[in-house]
């Protein structure tokens, strides 16, 4: 089995398909996690997800990361918590509601906190939310540690900056995989290639880089305010698309999440900008969130900026991920576009891809992220 | 504004001679720097000018004229500004210290000359507090123009250590002992190149001489193995050169072992001006080097403004003089630091992030051949406050001893080129305006 691709989708998969008796390859242009599982925050979250499939399998993909963890496939690397959706203002508030409601009616527990209780929970690190709903057992989980783990677990073998460039096949069936290194043999395989998946695919423009850019601070003092777990402004929905835009005026790329991490420092982002200029990030920008990010929560002013980054999202054309057999060979499998989600659904992802090529009916339907919906197929030159 | 505008970071030597050079061509010259006083390391200037510290007269000498020829030329300086980065649009990004903001330019060139780091090779307990730098602590002395209080061992090695003790000594206040790990000897040949740039000679003559009146002489061969607390001071356990342990009560601690250019921070992406960097920052050849480099760097500037530059062969002498002394005088020293065989994993490797070398082992011991970038996010070196400025190198080297030659790690995959070059604070990003033009 050839697994083109060590990011978080990659390497989850590489692990249960090794796990299921393959002998199994993980290929790579760069290294480990030097795509978008290296330069992502860690959401493993419902909160911002689309209602409907997405909203559904989020929340069976956070139960799967606490299955990982109670088999101890990933001990330390999952900090269960709860996210904070924040509204500062009326038009927040709506949103805020439309989809409080959606996540609930999708059996996601969700406390909704206004007056003494919001202060009570948010205050001291939000002063001006005016409302925020607490979307309950959620979490947080670094993806390039996720993939560190499952390296450390083996039962595979990786391949560092050996770039897949195209495949040898006959009757229909992939027998070998091009790299720079020669034609390696192989039986199937899976495309976990992110933003470099359009490389394998005849369909033009289908997947896009989507640029994020993300701030590090330095750690808060012991007597800074308490986060109880990542703000997220009601702005960040409407960025992300998981909420129509409407009236709002923030409707633009910028929406906020502020992330307290485990050690003290927080997560600021993230932007969405249809560009691909990776590994640089903007002042204009970061002052942009900055400045939402003090205007919510004033105490950050006190932080420093140690560091700024960016990274490339895949961001397919309906807005859905990718996960399915791939037209013009029997063996072969994609799994990409997972734009924002992939550290949330990347373990899971794993996981359903193993039973879809081992012949298994998937745990979760994943109908909605076949890719016959674009009927694709792969390109004469792969 | 008419004209293009270059801008030079640091104030030292080499920043100011870059300066003046493009000054006298009729640019429009801006000198930022992050401290309050221009000088740099070597001619650093007391907060107070009646408290100075005792410097050889030869530097007195060269800062003054070049102070004076700063105070009448159009160069204009911009203090406590802190060069950022450069960001994804070419802006170049400047923390106004002053002010408590951040402000953008966009020069047609930029100039890099920020000196040297010092490196410290990693010893069980540096991370202490009262455990600084030689470097810093002569920073301090310069400022302040006081000795340092309590007792203070310093150990490493390179000419700064009696540098420093000298100082020290000439305050009121002699160390309590020097260690300077190296046995090296000095030859005949090492003579007759420092010889071609003698300053050094009498450099060290006359802190050597200080520091035998005092009875503080460095002991060669000797190092430090381990500092641990022990009733509010530091307990340093030293060997010296014929195996003998000692542990010595002090209240701090100096390191040093040789300086490395400044250069983290700063990769220039396709939008980024015209970039030269001088001085320290480019090659650490020292302050006489510095002056010459800042002239030639000023050269390449102008050469890229299409101005014909005026030859500079006075400063590409001089700079092969200084080359070849600066070799000369590292052959003395031992930069080594201890073996990291001989470091228990417990050893801190980054300070910021308190990353041990146990932690490093273990990354390492895989089979598979974990890549920079692997070790950079999964072991944290090169992802604290300082991006890796002070572990990088020697985290590279140690990846490096420990895979025979097969794929040695650079330096640039662990430091970070990602901007802020150093911290920021929030409060200062804020102030920025939205979608700001050039200031
Ligand atoms: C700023 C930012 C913030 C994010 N925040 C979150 C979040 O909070 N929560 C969340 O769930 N998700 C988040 N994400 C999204 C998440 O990072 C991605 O969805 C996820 O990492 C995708 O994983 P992947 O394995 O599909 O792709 P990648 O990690 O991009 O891996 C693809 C790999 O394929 C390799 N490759 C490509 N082409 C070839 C080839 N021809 N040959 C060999 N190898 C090849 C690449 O080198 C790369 O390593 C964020 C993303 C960004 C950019
Ligand atoms: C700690 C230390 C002590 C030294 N002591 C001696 C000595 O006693 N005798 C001796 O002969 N040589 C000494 N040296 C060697 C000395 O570096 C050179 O002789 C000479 O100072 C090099 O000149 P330079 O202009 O290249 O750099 P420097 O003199 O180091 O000047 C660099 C300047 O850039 C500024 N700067 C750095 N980063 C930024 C930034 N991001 N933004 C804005 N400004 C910035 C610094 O504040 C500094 O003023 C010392 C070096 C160091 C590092």
């Amino acid at each position: 089995m050839a697994v083109v691709g060590a990011g978080i989708v990659g390497m989850s998969a590489a692990h249960f398909l090794s796990r299921a008796g393959w002998q199994v390859t993980v290929y790579d242009a760069g290294v480990v996690a030097s795509g978008a599982t290296g330069s992502a925050d860690g959401a493993v979250s419902v909160a911002s997800k689309k209602p409907g499939p997405l909203m559904t399998l989020a929340v069976a993909a956070v139960k799967f990361y606490e299955q990982l963890v109670a088999t101890g496939i990933l001990v330390d690397e999952y900090l269960p918590r709860s996210t904070f959706v924040v509204a500062s203002d009326q038009e927040e508030l709506a949103v805020l509601e439309r989809h409080a409601g959606e996540l609930e009616a999708a059996g996601v527990p969700i406390r909704m906190l206004r007056g003494a209780a919001l202060m009570d929970v948010i205050g001291a690190a939000a002063p001006a939310a005016i409302a925020a709903a607490e979307v309950q057992r959620e979490g947080h989980a670094v993806g390039y540690r996720v993939v560190e783990r499952l390296r450390q677990l083996g039962g595979f073998t990786i391949r560092r900056n050996c770039r897949v460039s195209g495949f040898k096949s006959s009757n229909g069936r992939i027998t070998g995989v091009m790299t720079e290194q020669g034609i390696e043999s192989t039986d199937a395989v899976l495309l976990a290639t992110g933003i470099g998946s359009m490389h394998f695919l005849a369909e033009a423009g289908l997947i896009r880089p989507r640029k994020g850019q993300l701030i590090v601070t330095d750690r808060a003092g012991a007597d800074s305010p308490h986060f109880p777990g990542p703000l997220m402004s009601c702005r960040y929905l409407v960025s992300k698309g998981s909420q129509p835009a409407g009236s709002t005026a923030a409707s633009r790329s910028l929406g906020l999440v502020i992330d307290p991490l485990r050690t003290g420092q927080f997560l600021i982002g993230g932007s969405r900008e249809d560009r691909d200029d990776r590994e640089t990030a903007d002042a204009d920008v970061v002052a942009t969130l900055l400045r939402d990010a003090v205007a919510l929560s004033p105490s950050l002013a006190q932080l420093r900026v140690i560091r700024v980054f960016s990274g490339l999202r895949a961001a397919t054309r309906d807005g859905m991920p990718i996960v399915g057999n791939v037209g013009g060979a029997d063996n072969v499998w994609i799994a990409t576009g997972f734009e924002g989600d992939g550290i949330c659904l990347g373990p899971m992802i794993g996981r359903l891809c193993q039973q879809m090529i081992c012949g298994e009916s998937p745990e979760q339907d994943i109908s909605a992220l076949d890719a016959a919906r674009f009927g694709l197929t792969l390109a004469a030159a792969a | 504004m008419s004209g293009p505008e270059v801008l030079v970071i640091g104030g030292g030597p080499a920043g100011v001679s870059a300066a003046l050079e493009l000054a006298r061509a009729g640019i429009d010259v801006t000198l930022c720097e992050q401290g309050p006083q221009l000088g740099g390391a070597i001619h650093r200037q007391p907060n107070d000018a009646t408290q100075s510290v005792r410097v050889p007269r030869s530097h007195k000498r060269r800062w003054r004229a070049l102070s004076d020829e700063l105070a009448t030329s159009t160069v204009k300086v911009l203090y406590r500004h802190m060069f950022a980065g450069i960001d994804a649009t070419g802006a170049v990004l400047l923390e106004d210290r002053m002010h408590a903001r951040l402000v953008t330019r966009r020069p047609t060139a930029l100039v890099l000359a920020m000196g040297a780091i010092e490196r410290v090779a990693p010893v069980p307990g540096w991370q202490l507090p009262g455990v600084v730098t030689v470097g810093g602590l002569q920073v301090m002395m310069k400022s302040t123009g006081r000795a340092p209080d309590g007792d203070v061992l310093i150990a490493g090695s390179g000419p700064l250590l009696v540098a420093l003790a000298a100082q020290m000594v000439s305050l009121g206040k002699a160390p309590v002992a020097v260690l300077e790990r190296s046995t090296r000897p000095m030859s005949v040949s090492v003579i007759a190149s420092l010889l071609a740039a003698p300053a050094y000679l009498w450099e060290a003559a006359g802190y050597l001489l200080t520091l035998a009146r005092s009875g503080a002489l460095p002991r060669r061969g000797a190092f430090v193995t381990a500092i641990v607390p022990k009733d509010g001071r530091l307990s340093v356990t030293t060997l010296d050169r014929n195996g003998r342990e000692r542990q010595t009560l002090v209240d701090r601690v100096a390191l040093h072992d040789g300086l490395l250019p400044n250069s983290n921070g700063t990769t220039a992406g396709q939008h980024a001006p015209f970039i030269v960097r001088a001085g320290d920052c480019r090659e650490v050849l020292g302050g006489a080097a510095a002056l010459a480099d800042g002239r030639l760097a000023a050269g390449a500037v102008l050469a890229h403004l299409g101005q014909i530059a005026s030859v500079h062969k006075g400063a590409a002498d001089a700079l092969a003089r200084e080359r070849q002394a600066q070799a000369a005088l590292n052959t003395l020293f031992d930069y080594s630091g201890r073996d990291p065989a001989e470091l228990p994993d417990e050893t801190i490797i980054c300070r910021c992030e308190g990353r041990t070398l146990g932690q490093l082992r273990a990354l390492l011991t895989a089979g598979d051949p974990v890549s920079p970038r692997e070790i950079k996010l999964n072991g944290r070196f090169g992802m604290g406050a300082c991006q890796g400025r002070f572990c990088a190198e020697w985290v590279a080297s140690f990846v490096a001893s420990q895979r025979d030659g097969s794929s040695p790690p650079q330096v640039s995959e662990i430091v970070g080129s990602r901007w802020p070059v150093k911290p920021v604070p929030i409060s200062a990003f804020v102030t920025l305006p939205p979608s700001s033009p050039s200031e």
